[in-house]
């Protein structure tokens, strides 16, 4: 299936766009455009104004597709605190993390192209989704 | 002459009832630090970040049954310009001398006060530091009154 999403990736839409990979379509291949009408017919668009996976009730993205897809993985909604913080800061979560993942998406985004960024944010994700189910394991924050 | 900002607008209406909606945009608005142009028009310096901001705020008045638009412009002059960025620095200076005040008022608190303080001021100049888009004087002022107060808790 095809995902349209929009140029200049951030955090929101490399976490979408792992979620969408890693849990909902293996075989996604993803889409970035300027402008919300030159989304490809047959594509699903995220992260876009006036989309249904975007941005509603002040929840981000990432939140909106756990809802959509019925995900109910708690590691998934323990990382989605990360993400809504690290991508508004709004101060609905107290994630101490949140502003080191924005920074590290920004800067990627300074220096690699979306296909990059998706491709290098995938692996951090992994290890963020890893370190958050150790986590909620344990208790405690694993070593 | 050097290059004229541009900024990003959000030109937004809200039904006057429930007052919630109303209530949570003002505190986001606020939070990201715009320009109140007029009633029901702000501003902010426009990147990538600003932009989308304003761009969810803009959906988010929509989901509440109210009109948003989102404009991209630049003032008619240098001396207007600058007056807006002077407003705005004002406004942050306002909230980096309470730091100050906070940060110097610890300095008289027991130990654990002082402790509880720091790590309360820190993310309370981060806050600022991410709405504050003309740095103010009173940026560094506060940003020395907070490392006192943690030499003050490091140094027994």
């Amino acid at each position: 299936m095809r995902w349209a999403t929009r140029a200049g990736v951030h955090v929101d839409r490399a976490a979408c766009a792992w979620l969408v990979r890693r849990f909902i379509d293996p075989d996604a291949a993803f889409v970035f455009v300027d402008d919300a009408d030159e989304v490809p017919v047959d594509a699903t668009p995220f992260d876009m104004r006036g989309v249904e996976l975007s941005h509603h009730e002040g929840r981000c993205s990432f939140e909106t597709m756990l809802r959509h897809f019925a995900l109910d993985d708690p590691v998934l909604w323990d990382l989605a605190r990360i993400i809504h913080e690290a991508d508004l800061a709004d101060d609905r979560y107290d994630v101490p993390e949140a502003p080191g993942v924005d920074v590290i998406c920004r800067g990627l985004s300074m220096v690699l192209g979306d296909m990059e960024v998706l491709a290098v944010t995938g692996p951090m994700l992994d290890g963020l989704y890893e370190h958050r189910r150790r986590a909620l394991l344990l208790g405690r924050d694993p070593a | 002459m050097a290059e004229r900002l541009e900024w990003v607008l959000l030109a937004y209406r809200l039904p006057r009832e429930p007052s919630g909606p109303r209530v949570t945009v003002w505190r986001k608005l606020r939070r990201l630090g715009v320009a109140q142009i007029l009633d029901g028009l702000v501003a902010l310096p426009a990147d990538a970040r600003t932009r989308e901001q304003l761009e969810w705020l803009a959906d988010e008045v929509l989901e509440a049954g109210g009109e948003g638009t989102i404009w991209l412009g630049r003032l008619g002059s240098a001396a207007q310009e600058r007056a807006l960025a002077r407003r705005m620095a004002d406004a942050a200076s306002l909230d980096y001398k309470a730091v100050v005040v906070d940060a110097e008022a610890a300095a008289y608190e027991a130990e654990v006060v002082r402790r509880r303080t720091v790590a309360r001021l820190r993310r309370e100049l981060q806050r600022i530091a991410r709405r504050d888009f003309f740095p103010p004087p009173e940026r560094d002022l506060a940003q020395a009154a907070v490392d006192r107060l943690v030499e003050m808790v490091n140094v027994p």
